[in-house]
């Protein structure tokens, strides 16, 4: 008996040991496993459902309303000439005139399409946690957080990255979408999860009543007394404390988020948001704030949540209009981050890919243009691309085609954890959908 | 002569068995003192909805409840941020911005400190402070000359207890 509590100690005491020294500054545990292969990821959830057949195939009304006018109407991301007749995706009266193209170049041209992938839902939110999580986890409902880690908190936990290096930017608060930054995995969660903005709602002029006028107080002589009071008031509490969902922000990064949300609230009063060259769409604007986060932070991991498309549900007038729009949103990330972002250009890989597609058929509704709208139920709604570039992506290339799908939507997470570094980490967890693959072992 | 004596005697002798024995007893009277009970920190286990956080928060600051439209709108701001401990934070200071937070002025709360502390604990979190915990508070605030009930009633509002029901 001695014998052996004396070898469980010692084999306590040496794991202790070899253990210890993992224990960074940083507080995660064991140092990074993998190189990266650049240190910033922009990730696009390109959602809201859209349909195969007007993005990548570009028929634009071709097939959706059977009238003979194809077109590329995604000319930022897309290589091919846009519709010439039966314009309304554009602005002004009736949407006719087209949004000029930002980009000189395509991203596709710039880097790699995977222009048949497979979604692994054919619904919004399960599709938007296959893009983060890397699964679709079929027992999670909405209005609950991701039930497998989300990629934000393996980067956190085993990268090593800080809470402002991982920011997910959400359009808006509705469908689960608030929830997204964490899961609820026991092993991750809000300690390693990314911080938010729906700066739509964070930045308008009634937020801007409840957070805009903070009172500034001295760090040292108030603020530290303040925590102290704080933290001596949790310590009599700390065994009712542990679910709060604090993203584990240092100090100084509460600081600095804060200084940021004054500072947006200035350039929202200003009108001096780097909101794309046309702003008139909840996801434009959300991609203005994006960059604004991206100057500002210069975070290893940004996501990006788009989902105007979905009005393709009544509206295919208004679906074509944000697909545009859309387009444009991306166009001006990319233009931004290597224009305006110095620390960023060239040393950061854009993907986009949607959380699904819509069905082939129509649903019964028309819209003012007597067009015909689309769910997403069906087969088709499975449809979908991916697109990367960036630096080591490689350029001017597609992969896969109608009739030959290549990767699922999933791949997009385990690429962006390639991309930082803990690709090992994640592939360890277990957690993938079957089949999940890094895009660039599909290359 | 010898009858009357027996007769006085025996009268005498009842005369006082009877009044020790009639004697009407005291009925005991009970009173209770008046006493506010709170819960301890023990009871509380639920945490409160961002909206009820707000909602009890703006009545202890303001003695005075936010309208239904605000409370709405403030949830909203809250959702739309993920750091919320961050959030609470910048409300809080918004809220102590605004001039009409209700609480004693710097010296009033130096002058009796035991009240202070006491009226805090029960404002904030419902419930008295424990002999350490008033302790630990006087010490803080008599050692440290910058604080003041603002600096305090914040650490209170932005404790982990204060979310706690």
């Amino acid at each position: 008996m001695k014998r052996r509590e004396f070898i469980r100690k010692t084999g306590l005491t040496a794991g202790a040991a070899l253990v210890a020294p993992y224990i960074l500054p940083s507080g995660r545990l064991f140092a990074q496993t993998g190189s990266q292969i650049a240190p910033h990821v922009v990730m696009v959830m390109f959602a809201g459902g859209v349909r195969q057949q007007e993005s990548v195939l570009q028929r634009y009304v071709e097939d959706s309303q059977n009238e003979p006018y194809p077109g590329n109407i995604m000319y930022n991301m897309l290589d091919g000439e846009a519709p010439t007749q039966k314009i309304v995706y554009g602005t002004g009266a009736g949407g006719i005139n087209p949004i000029p193209q930002i980009l000189n170049s395509s991203l596709q041209s710039q880097g790699t399409l995977f222009s048949e992938v497979t979604a692994l839902s054919r619904g919004h939110y399960g599709g938007l946690n296959s893009l983060l999580q890397g699964s679709n986890a079929i027992t999670q409902g909405l209005r609950q957080k991701p039930v497998n880690p989300t990629i934000f908190e393996f980067l956190r936990r085993h990268g090593g990255y800080s809470a402002t290096d991982a920011w997910f930017i959400g359009n808006g608060i509705n469908n689960s979408v608030p929830l997204l930054n964490y899961s609820i995995d026991p092993g991750y969660g809000a300690s390693y999860g990314a911080n938010f903005f729906a700066p739509n709602i964070t930045f308008d002029g009634v937020c801007e009543n409840f957070l805009g006028d903070a009172r500034v107080y001295h760090p040292e002589n108030e603020l530290d007394p303040i925590y102290q009071m704080k933290y001596f008031l949790d310590n009599n509490f700390d065994n009712y404390a542990s679910g709060l969902g604090n993203l584990g922000n240092t100090e100084d990064e509460k600081q600095q988020i804060k200084e940021f949300m004054t500072l947006m609230y200035d350039k929202t009063g200003n009108g001096t948001i780097a909101h794309p060259p046309i702003s008139d769409s909840e996801d434009l604007r959300t991609v203005g704030y994006t960059c604004e986060v991206l100057k500002h932070f210069k975070p290893a991991m940004t996501v990006v949540n788009l989902d105007n498309v979905d009005a393709c549900h009544s509206n295919f007038t208004e679906y074509t209009a944000s697909l545009h729009r859309a387009d444009h949103a991306v166009g001006h990330l990319w233009d931004y981050i290597q224009n305006e972002i110095p620390e960023m250009a060239d040393n950061t890989i854009i993907i986009a890919t949607p959380e699904c597609g819509r069905n082939l058929e129509p649903n019964g509704i028309l819209d003012a243009n007597d067009w015909r709208s689309f769910d997403h139920s069906d087969e088709n709604a499975l449809r979908v691309f991916t697109m990367m570039a960036g630096p080591t992506i490689p350029q001017n290339l597609t992969i896969g085609g109608e009739g030959n799908p290549i990767g699922f939507t999933s791949d997009s997470m385990l690429t962006a954890a390639e991309i930082l570094g803990v690709k090992n980490n994640v592939l360890n967890a277990g957690t993938l959908a079957p089949g999940t693959l890094s895009l660039f072992d599909r290359l | 002569m010898q009858v009357s004596k027996i007769i006085s005697s025996v009268a005498i002798v009842l005369f006082i068995a009877l009044s020790v024995s009639c004697k009407k007893k005291e009925e005991p009277l009970f009173i209770l003192n008046n006493v506010e009970l709170y819960p301890n920190s023990a009871a509380k286990t639920r945490v409160k909805s961002d909206e009820q956080w707000v909602a009890i928060l703006h009545t202890n600051l303001f003695q005075s409840a936010l309208s239904s439209n605000e409370l709405f709108q403030i949830g909203e701001c809250i959702a739309s941020i993920g750091d919320k401990e961050l959030v609470r934070e910048i409300i809080i200071s918004n809220f102590m911005n605004d001039g009409g937070v209700v609480m004693p002025t710097d010296e009033e709360m130096r002058a009796d400190l035991p009240t202070f502390i006491t009226d805090t604990y029960t404002r904030f979190l419902v419930r008295y402070p424990s002999v350490s915990e008033e302790t630990w508070y006087t010490n803080y605030i008599e050692t440290n000359p910058y604080i003041t009930p603002e600096l305090v009633y914040f650490s209170f509002a932005l404790s982990n207890e204060y979310l706690y029901y």
